[in-house]
């Protein structure tokens, strides 16, 4: 199971890219590995604003649906569109190509209270 | 790890069964509790999941009603489905987020469960490739949908015993057009065993499967004062 070392996790195993203000949003190798083939993903709109630990998006696979969390606060700036048709670029690649939203964040601070790759790959089980 | 099921004699409301488990999934999510399972049947209800669409249900809201089965939109993962008395719904609310997680999968495990089940009573049953829930060669047997919140499960696995499958008529079970649902009773006839004994055969198997020793309780008996606070609401 792979866990970049540049990212930052989030205990609901949502991982941040932070660059300029701006943080991506996806779900860890694990989270995808445990909902199986994704069928459906529900994206939050453009503008939303959110704060630390809500309520974003829905992940869903053939018999489970499960809730993403923002990890950090802001606006929603840009959603990615191509999961509308193809929900399993986050099986198939899910610290690149499956990112789910980007946020402006509101306070870069927040992301102190993330774990680094080392402290995630504890919380997640051994292969 | 240790966990709690508890077990309700009576035929449940969807409504109350519902707002029992989101009680619970709040308690778990805060740590207040350990995982727990409900095994419980409900009253005559369709239920739909989250992308589950309406064109699979048979009768209009009207006929529903007049057939005296209650219709509701669930936020669990799957399609439709049906409940009724003398089917056991098992509804685990278990943490799946930290390093116990089972690389198998949770909907893997809840197969598991429900073959393993009709393997106590001689049955075989299997799963099939890119369907889940779990098969007989009479017909589907147990169906699956669930939701995690903060990587807590909530909703689970029905799983037919005597029930009256008429209820199954009204709609296109998990929107698979043609396919028969069987239970224990049209596979064994008078030899289908009582609702307790699948009860605690569904109960074992998922203790062994989910690798978690269960406290067992009845709601009818001794509860511990918080679960008695968050079942009763």
């Amino acid at each position: 199971m792979s866990v970049p070392q540049d990212l930052f996790y989030a205990k609901t195993h949502e991982w941040v890219d932070l660059n300029d203000g701006i943080a991506t949003v996806g779900i860890t190798d694990f989270a995808q590995s445990q909902l199986s083939d994704l069928t459906f993903v529900e994206l939050p709109e453009v503008g939303t604003m959110f704060e630390a630990g809500d309520e974003a998006a829905v992940v869903e696979s053939v018999k489970a649906a499960a809730d993403v969390y923002a990890p950090v606060g802001g606006e929603v700036i840009e959603v990615n569109m191509d999961l509308e048709d193809n929900p399993e670029l986050i099986n198939n690649d899910s610290f690149g190509k499956g990112w789910i939203f980007k946020i402006k964040v509101n306070n870069e601070a927040e992301v102190d209270d993330m774990m680094d790759a080392d402290s995630y790959e504890e919380l997640c089980p051994a292969d | 790890m240790n966990a709690w099921s508890v077990s309700f004699n009576e035929p449940v409301h969807y409504q109350q069964g519902l707002d029992i488990q989101r009680r619970l999934l709040k308690a778990r999510q805060e740590n207040l509790i350990p995982d727990t399972v409900l095994i419980l049947q409900h009253t005559p209800t369709v239920t739909l999941g989250n992308r589950g669409r309406a064109n699979y249900l048979l009768k209009t809201e009207e006929e529903y009603r007049e057939l005296g089965i209650d219709l509701f939109h669930a936020e669990r993962g799957g399609d439709v489905t049906f409940h009724g008395p003398g089917q056991w719904v098992l509804y685990p609310i278990l943490y799946l987020g930290g390093n116990e997680a089972d690389s198998h999968g949770y909907l893997s495990n809840l197969e598991e469960i429900a073959i393993r089940t009709l393997g106590d009573y001689d049955i075989k049953g299997f799963r099939r490739e890119g369907k889940s829930g779990a098969w007989t060669d009479a017909g589907k047997i147990a169906a699956i949908g669930f939701r995690l919140k903060k990587w807590v499960s909530f909703h689970g696995m029905s799983f037919n015993v005597s029930n009256d499958l008429m209820g199954f008529n009204t709609i296109v079970p998990c929107g698979l057009v043609g396919e028969p649902v069987a239970s224990l009773k049209t596979i064994l006839g008078d030899g289908c065993p009582a609702m307790s004994t699948v009860r605690d055969s569904l109960l074992n198997h998922f203790s062994n499967v989910c690798n978690r020793e269960l406290e067992r309780f009845e709601l009818e008996g001794d509860l511990p004062d918080l679960l008695n606070d968050l079942i009763k609401g």
